[in-house]
């Protein structure tokens, strides 16, 4: 079969990054166009395939942030720098950060949620007007902090508030959900700003809601979707919601339109 | 009432119960598989209204007993459940003298494959090919059919208990992996499947043929074999000296050589029945208690030929309390 | 053009055609159905016409050829993904008008839906020709008249009527013309059956109002529905699937990867990683399932999916009738008009 999509290329791992113990970046050589937001379908040894956001985009590599579930073992995690690993994409529409690029902004990502968004808030620390910019990362815990090297940049270039659900004693950081800093965003024209948000659903659900008591307008938020995807190719159905494949028409999507999703 | 002068042993051979009200008895209708016509339930209320009180006991053995019946009134009796006998086709040396024997209780069944989803035969048809080939006949043996291992006809308090069998058959083509037979084999049965490489094994070991599996399974990839097979428990009894349940005796057995085997089994009582019993009966199990179960499966397996896939249990061990030795 | 063959011929005509083509027709199965010495009519390869099973509605459709319950796509190894090879013969499946219009449904998605078309699909859907089994009678729980997918004008290269013991036979494509012209000599015009009434009717709303979603309608199905997924299996136009990595060694870099019929029904459909589930409740998968049929497919392809074939209905073992949830769903719209 000649141009079969579901063919996965091999593609090598260039670099492996360990975030926490269950969270790794795996550096993968691609050339190609890639956009934040978009995904791959990775074959996981031991697993099998997995939409992995692209994390990160580097000049001949994307990153591609995975969290070993199930019975995908250490060994197969950590074992694998100089060898390769089988994906196929990139798949979705992902973010147009140009988007982005005048006015504020605010960025409320949680835990994983922090990867589809990564090279977006890489892009907006880079602009001009970067202190305009806002971004909200939660974590559940300190030790479950992904990209602590981005964080630390990041803080310098824009707006970072880094929070954590809870921490053993002495932690001295923010302890507190998102939801909880965005009443205190000091925005100048909250009618105006634009935000994107990435995570778990109870946590969109809830951002969204203290986004719109802020003055934010639905066709300002931009969010995206998590969903059981096995082909990316808008066969399979698992993604779908409504008359939308999230596979195909998403992830990311503005909220104007995706309100009206119902699982 | 005139003088009463009557064989009491040949009033309980003919099927008439002997009653603790003086001058009155019962009558006792055999329904083997537990399936009776309704022109024959009628017969059966015409006589309880004629000859007994209008009313009808239904006994523990899937059968009917018409009580208050004057013993003077057992030949008309005889002469009326001559139609039930017939309906139920019964075998009957002579016509209009009513049941030819007693001692080889009520073949009885649950309702098995024609009713019950999870019946893995027809039970009622192989309780009926049962009393066929054993009836009539005055030794003391109890027989049960039932359609799965839940045993709903609790076959493990007869001599013989059949126990209905499926072999899973397996397409592995036609499975999607949505785990509901092994998710069913656990919760409604022993737990012998499990998903590997995204198909269902199953350990043969442990499977008993439940057919669950293949009731859960939502795409056909699970079915039934084609075979009907048969658990075989024996040798369990009620009574005072040592009740016990039946216990295993041959898995995937088949529905013939389970025929010859309660049937050779009457041979082997004639030959060792202790000539002083009770009233002439006693539980076989005692007696293959006293014999030895080597001795027992020497007469039972006379002419049988098990098929390729039975699996004989060589030794069997039964359990129960022995009131006889220890005391209640 | 059409031609009358007795039973006899009818059956010298199969077997001349099994020499050039495979057969793909409902079978009765004995005592393959769910329970003791119950049969079942499914799908399976025939050589003969004995074996094809005109008379009953099939249980589980004709989908089967083309989108199997499970088919291996991919063997892998530790440098190497080959796609798996299939029989490239060509295949005549027997279908009902039913099974035929479900045709286009899976065509929308496995070729048409996204940029790419499915090759694992279209290699098994090039190799496919219909036969259509005529409709003399609706059978229990048809309701294609109300979604008039009752009648086919093509999409079969002959069709096969039962009357008086004959055959008779539509030849549409003329390549399936000199089998026919080979065993009749009763050449004549045959029009094939097809129901023009079902005891079960729907209707079906075009504009099924957001607010259904949250309706108490489908609650009850919380508790009457097993999720065992039979609905989905047996419909002609469900398409979903699941891919499965299978591996053959310990390090996970041998083995093979296959795709599985899926149910939205079923545990696990929408299961992401880390334990991420949506619609929980047996209920919300039956609202999820029922507007897909009846509203989110026509929503995006402009006509409905389901075909009315009522195979949903046979198979419940919950005596779910879906059509009557589609009236359900009419009724509560117009409502909330």
């Amino acid at each position: 079969m000649t141009n079969n999509p579901y063919l996965p290329f091999a593609s090598e791992i260039l670099d492996v990054i360990k975030h926490t113990e269950k969270e790794y970046t795996f550096r993968m050589a691609f050339k190609g166009d890639v956009k934040p937001g978009q995904f791959f379908e990775v074959s996981i040894p031991k697993y099998g395939e997995a939409p992995i956001s692209v994390s990160g985009i580097g000049d001949g590599s994307v990153d591609l942030t995975i969290r070993k579930v199930g019975r995908v073992t250490n060994e197969v995690f950590e074992r694998y720098k100089g060898q390769s690993l089988l994906l196929r994409g990139p798949y979705g529409n992902g973010f147009d950060v140009d988007l982005y690029r005048n006015g504020e902004v605010v960025v409320v990502a949680g835990g994983t949620g922090v990867s589809p968004v990564r090279g977006v808030i890489q892009a907006l620390s880079q602009m001009p007007d970067a202190m305009d910019k806002y971004v909200i990362a939660g974590f559940k815990s300190p030790s479950d902090m992904l990209f602590r090297d981005d964080l630390k940049e990041w803080e310098k270039k824009l707006k970072l508030t880094l929070t954590v659900d809870g921490a053993p004693e002495g932690y001295t950081g923010n302890i507190g959900l998102v939801t909880k800093f965005i009443e205190g965003l000091p925005l100048k024209n909250p009618a105006e700003a634009k935000a994107v948000v990435v995570g778990p659903p109870p946590m969109m659900k809830f951002t969204i809601i203290e986004l719109k008591k802020k003055g934010f307008k639905d066709s300002n938020i931009t969010v995206s979707h998590e969903r059981k995807m096995c082909c990316g190719l808008g066969k399979c159905g698992h993604c779908r919601v409504n008359d939308t494949y999230i596979c195909l028409d998403g992830p990311v999507f503005n909220y104007e339109f995706a309100k009206n999703f119902v699982d | 009432m005139g003088k009463l002068d009557i064989n009491v042993g040949k009033l309980k051979k003919n099927a008439f119960r002997y009653s603790k009200v003086r001058g009155e008895t019962a009558s006792r209708i055999r329904i083997p598989g537990g399936v009776i016509d309704s022109k024959s339930m009628g017969k059966v209320i015409e006589i309880a209204e004629k000859y007994g009180t209008g009313v009808i006991n239904i006994t523990n053995r899937q059968g009917i007993e018409i009580p208050g019946i004057k013993l003077s009134d057992m030949e008309k009796v005889n002469a009326d459940v001559q139609e039930i006998i017939d309906s139920l086709r019964i075998n009957q040396p002579e016509k209009g003298k009513g049941y030819p024997s007693s001692g080889t209780r009520n073949v009885i069944a649950c309702p098995g494959a024609r009713l019950c989803p999870f019946g893995c035969y027809d039970t009622t048809a192989f309780a009926q090919k049962m009393e066929n080939n054993i009836y009539p006949n005055d030794r003391h043996v109890k027989i049960a059919f039932t359609g799965c291992s839940n045993d709903c006809a609790k076959v493990r308090m007869a001599d013989f208990g059949i126990i209905g069998m499926t072999e899973p058959q397996y397409n592995k083509d036609r499975c999607v992996a949505c785990k509901a037979c092994i998710n069913f084999c656990k919760r409604r049965s022993v737990g012998a499947l499990e998903l590997v490489n995204g198909k269902v094994v199953r350990d043969t070991d442990k499977c008993i043929g439940c057919g669950v599996c293949v009731a859960y399974c939502p795409t056909r990839a699970w079915t039934r074999s084609r075979e009907h097979y048969f658990r075989l428990v024996i040798m369990g009894r009620t009574g005072k000296k040592n009740p016990r349940l039946a216990e295993d005796f041959i898995k995937w057995a088949d529905e013939e050589s389970i025929l010859k085997m309660v049937k050779n089994t009457y041979a082997y009582i004639e030959e060792y029945i202790d000539p002083n019993a009770v009233e002439h009966k006693e539980h076989i199990g005692y007696i293959v208690d006293r014999t030895g179960f080597e001795e027992f499966k020497k007469w039972l397996f006379e002419g049988v030929n098990l098929g390729p896939k039975a699996e004989v249990n060589q030794r069997v061990y039964w359990g129960g309390r022995h009131y006889d030795k220890y005391g209640g | 053009m059409g031609y009358v063959l007795s039973r006899d011929t009818f059956a010298s005509l199969i077997s001349d055609l099994s020499q050039n083509y495979r057969i793909f027709a409902p079978v009765r199965k004995k005592g393959a159905g769910r329970f003791t010495d119950v049969d079942v009519v499914m799908y399976d390869n025939v050589s003969n016409a004995e074996a094809i099973e005109l008379e009953a509605k099939s249980d589980y459709s004709s989908k089967e050829f083309i989108t199997p319950l499970s088919e291996t796509l991919f063997y892998f190894t530790e440098n190497e993904v080959k796609e798996s090879d299939i029989d490239n013969r060509p295949i005549l499946v027997f279908g009902r008008s039913c099974d035929i219009h479900s045709l286009k449904r899976l065509d929308q998605i496995y070729l048409d839906n996204g940029l790419a078309k499915d090759p694992f699909y279209k290699r098994r859907r090039d190799l496919v020709k219909y036969v259509l089994i005529g409709c003399s009678h609706s059978f229990e729980n048809c309701f294609c008249v109300s979604m008039e997918s009752n009648k086919c004008d093509d999409g079969y290269v002959f069709s096969v009527d039962l009357a008086d013991g004959n055959v008779y036979s539509d030849v549409p494509d003329p390549a399936f013309d000199s089998y026919f012209a080979k065993y009749s000599k009763d050449k004549r015009d045959v029009v094939p059956k097809y129901v023009t009434e079902n005891e079960v009717k729907v209707s079906v709303t075009d504009s099924v109002p957001h607010s259904i979603i949250s309706h108490t309608l489908w609650d009850e199905y919380t508790t009457r529905c097993i999720n065992c997924g039979r609905c989905n299996y047996v419909c002609p136009t469900c398409t979903c699937y699941t891919m499965q990595d299978v591996f053959y060694t310990d390090n996970g870099k041998v083995g093979e990867r296959r795709r599985v019929g899926a149910s939205c029904m079923v545990d696990g459909y929408t299961d992401v990683a880390g334990g991420g589930q949506y619609r929980r409740k047996n209920g919300e998968r039956m609202r999820f399932k029922v507007l897909h049929k009846i509203s989110d497919f026509k929503k995006r392809f402009g006509y409905q999916m389901c075909v009315g074939c009522g195979r949903c209905d046979d198979i419940c073992p919950e005596y779910i009738s879906f059509s009557n949830i589609i009236n359900k769903v009419s009724q509560a719209s117009k409502e909330a008009e």
